[in-house]
């Protein structure tokens, strides 16, 4: 009578003793949890953040030369996270004619290099991977996916400005970042 | 499977005695809530390395963009909240959990032999502890960071013999700078952290060789009980009630956002935090000479006595009741330390019990100050000077602005009541370029005053004879091209990526912009000659101005500011003054009136743009799952109880 009733102590203690464990087990669980997903976010949340685009005012129109790709610079004032700083960018700008004029971005659209206007060949040309692009953009030879980038322009009171943005490297498709 | 594995890596690496060390004990008295302390102390400081890790994903220190970059995380990232606010209530809790776990070995006897090196190494990871909230409370560089690491190392500095060599060490040079962040970031996240993290372990060691001390009744140690599962599972339920609390009070108390660090701002009335408020409040009873024995004797004779305590009481009697001198020595330490904190956090700097705490004392910086007691008059003058916004242009003494003359010594210079009221009056009649606002609404017994206080200055102030006469010349004359434009004009300043403080921003606004604006920027201050005829009101603000965005808000008070503006109609009286490029304000100092006047206007500066989830509603979720999660298990055990009470009525 005496064992039984000991035997049933010992059977009960035991059971007490899983739920501790499993309980224990839960509640690692629910704490990791409870850091482990704010941390995993914190990570992965600002990696969509979009870059905001701007406009940068070039200088004057007439003062680019007809049907010759011109090296421009410009200041823009960036919100990059926490910093808001003046950085300096560069573009290149051909006037056409009259008022008609395109930018590129001097990022090559291969894998990210800056491109380079060699005026013995009248080519753009890459000095990484050795993509070659025609005064109009076009791919001419070189492993580019797509042809020059342009951006976004406007004239206002004789004076050119343009957007800044950037966009995806190695893609067919122009996709703003 | 899984046991084949395990003897794959116990052949080659030895986990099984790994995990025996840190599982396989049978416990002297059994498991106990008495012991929870000094494992969620561990824990915690796990989640400190943790969140103190992730935390540097986003923060740098630098004293340009520490704030900025830190507040960043804040209100940006998503759960950047959490990270920040899960380490700064991690820290308190840390501190208060090694505090009890210190008090708890103590009153249990717990020190004695063969456990003396627990509490060597324990006193170590307390007085680390206090160190990584020193050194962590300078890093997110706002206003309390700057007046820690000023009045730390100054106590430091006040070391005979060493002290100022001690101080240069602290602050990597004779005054504070990059490199005393960069030292005081570096201390915090690698040095006393590395340390901490080693000494725990060897504490930790230590506990499994000499074993846990257990209850003070030998009849009581002789039972025993197993630390797997059995404290394993009490700890593991206080500790997850900690992080829940964590989490509760990151959501509802959040950190405070204390405004960018300004050594400039004079106003600023700086207070340790809790921990060191005993300290703080100390070294008001050791004044002159005597200093050092609080800022040096008080810490260093505090660490050697606890040190010495298992040497010292050699006795092996335990139990609290028959150890009546240690009780009563441990019983003033905490009510000396309790007495103090509580006296350190009401009180208030002299002289700033008035509602209007206008100018910061400083005594020996105080020209202004004359011999006799001031007169009636002069001395609601003088409450007059503060309340009505001339200190946001005229400096007296150490404090104000210097848009205007400076009037530290106006009393010498022998000018007629007659022409001291006109100037406050109207002062374009002795100037017409004069960008001070007339105050002819004060009438005539307050500029009487007023006129009453400004004669009895008469201190020979170096910046009233020399250097203020040219830069005020530039400043007025930069005033006068730059307010030519009505509207918000320029560029944004610094300030406007600063998040501010709306408290402090609050106490500049009553003593810079009240004047103009009202109080709580709601009065409309007649403005004679502008098209509106009063200066407009912040409270609300023009519907123009306002923006629910925080940062579209401020980026459009912030050129106001800045560069100031001139009210539409033909000669208004009073323009807004540039206070950013006088530099009457600091751009800190214009970040806090900014987040201030968001504040008036429904509008926090500090809105979390990024929350991953709202701060409320993560709290409420993790509270539910927590419950239905416990209930689960628990009515799972219950069954199995049954089951088994079943089994044996059966049989």
């Amino acid at each position: 009578m005496k064992s039984d009733h000991s035997t049933a102590e010992i059977g009960l203690a035991t059971t007490r003793r899983g739920f501790m464990k499993g309980f224990t087990a839960t509640l690692v669980a629910f704490c990791s949890l409870l850091v482990g997903v704010p941390l995993v976010g914190s990570l992965v949340g600002p990696i969509f953040r979009k870059i905001s685009p701007s406009w940068m005012m070039l200088g004057e129109t007439d003062a680019l030369p007809l049907g010759q790709p011109t090296h421009l610079t410009s200041v823009d004032v960036q919100t990059d996270a926490y910093i808001r700083e003046s950085v300096t960018r560069h573009i290149w700008a051909i006037r056409h004619s009259g008022k008609e004029v395109t930018v590129y971005s001097p990022i090559c659209p291969h894998l990210g290099c800056q491109f380079d206007w060699n005026p013995s060949t009248k080519h753009f040309e890459c000095p990484c991977h050795g993509s070659v692009y025609s005064l109009d953009g076009k791919v001419l030879g070189g492993p580019a996916p797509r042809p020059l980038d342009t951006l976004p322009t406007k004239i206002e009171n004789g004076k050119l400005y343009v957007e800044w943005m950037q966009f995806k490297s190695g893609t067919s498709e122009k996709i703003p970042v | 499977m899984f046991s084949r594995l395990l003897n794959w890596i116990d052949e080659r690496w030895p986990l099984s005695p790994f995990v025996r060390l840190a599982l396989d004990e049978e416990m002297a008295g059994g498991s106990s809530y008495a012991y929870v302390f000094g494992s969620s102390a561990l824990i915690v400081f796990f989640l400190q390395i943790i969140t103190g890790i992730w935390q540097l994903f986003y923060y740098v220190p630098t004293l340009e963009q520490g704030y900025n970059s830190l507040n960043y995380l804040r209100t940006e990232v998503p759960f950047g909240w959490l990270v920040h606010g899960l380490h700064y209530w991690g820290a308190n809790a840390m501190v208060v959990l090694v505090m009890l776990h210190l008090s708890q070995v103590f009153i249990w006897g717990a020190y004695k032999r063969p456990h003396e090196l627990q509490w060597v190494t324990g006193v170590f990871l307390f007085f680390l502890t206090m160190i990584m909230s020193l050194t962590g409370g300078a890093l997110p560089w706002d206003k309390r960071s700057y007046w820690l690491v000023e009045v730390a190392s100054s106590a430091a500095g006040t070391v005979p013999l060493v002290g100022d060599l001690v101080k240069r060490l602290m602050l990597a040079g004779g005054v504070i700078g990059q490199l005393t962040l960069s030292r005081f970031f570096i201390l915090h996240a690698a040095i006393a952290s590395g340390i901490l993290l080693t000494i725990a372990l060897i504490h930790l060691v230590a506990l499994r060789k000499a074993g846990n001390a257990g209850p003070w009744d030998e009849m009581k140690r002789r039972i025993k009980g197993p630390f797997w599962p059995d404290q394993v599972f009490k700890d593991g339920l206080v500790v997850s009630l900690i992080i829940l609390a964590l989490v509760g009070l990151t959501v509802y108390l959040p950190p405070p956002y204390a405004g960018m660090a300004d050594p400039l701002d004079a106003t600023y009335i700086p207070k340790p935090e809790w921990n060191f408020l005993f300290f703080y409040q100390a070294l008001k009873y050791f004044p002159g000479a005597l200093e050092v024995i609080a800022t040096v004797g008080i810490p260093l004779g505090g660490f050697l006595v606890l040190i010495l305590i298992p040497f010292l009481d050699r006795g092996p009697e335990r139990n609290p009741a028959k150890r009546p001198l240690a009780m009563e020595a441990w019983a003033i330490i905490v009510i000396v330390y309790v007495a103090l904190t509580v006296a350190g956090a009401t009180s208030k700097p002299e002289g700033l019990e008035s509602p209007a705490p206008a100018t910061q004392p400083a005594p020996t910086a105080t020209p202004a100050a004359p011999a006799a007691p001031l007169t009636a008059g002069a001395q609601a003058g003088k409450e007059l000077f503060q309340t009505q916004g001339c200190t946001a242009c005229h400096r007296i003494g150490a404090t104000g602005g210097n848009i205007g003359p400076d009037l530290s010594g106006e009393g010498l210079k022998g000018r007629t009541q007659e022409w001291m009221i006109t100037q406050i009056t109207n002062p374009r009649a002795h100037d017409p370029k004069s960008v001070m606002p007339p105050f002819a609404a004060l009438g005539n017994e307050k500029t009487g005053n007023l006129v009453e206080f400004l004669q009895s200055l008469k201190a020979e102030s170096a910046a009233s004879k020399g250097a203020a006469g040219p830069s005020m010349a530039a400043a007025q004359g930069q005033v006068s091209a730059l307010t030519a434009q009505p509207g918000p004009h320029g560029e944004n300043g610094f300030a406007v990526t600063i998040i501010g403080s709306a408290d402090h921003g609050e106490l500049l606004f009553g003593e810079t912009c009240t004047a103009c604006h009202g109080p709580q920027g709601t009065g409309k201050v007649p403005n004679p000659g502008s098209d509106d005829g009063s200066v407009p009101s912040l409270n609300p603000v023009d519907q123009d101005i306002f923006n629910k965005d925080p940062k579209t808000f401020a980026a459009t008070i912030d050129r106001y500011i800045q560069h100031g503006s001139r009210p539409e109609g033909p000669s208004p009286s009073i323009v807004m003054l540039p206070f950013g490029d006088t530099r009457a304000l600091t751009q800190q100092q214009i970040a806090d009136i900014e987040a201030y006047v968001m504040q008036l206007n429904g509008v926090d500066r500090a809105r979390i743009n990024h929350p991953g989830l709202q701060p409320d509603a993560f709290f409420w979720i993790t509270v539910v799952v927590f419950v239905l999660m416990a209930l689960a298990v628990a009515g799972l055990w219950s069954r199995r109880a049954d089951r088994e009470v079943g089994k044996q009525e059966g049989k």
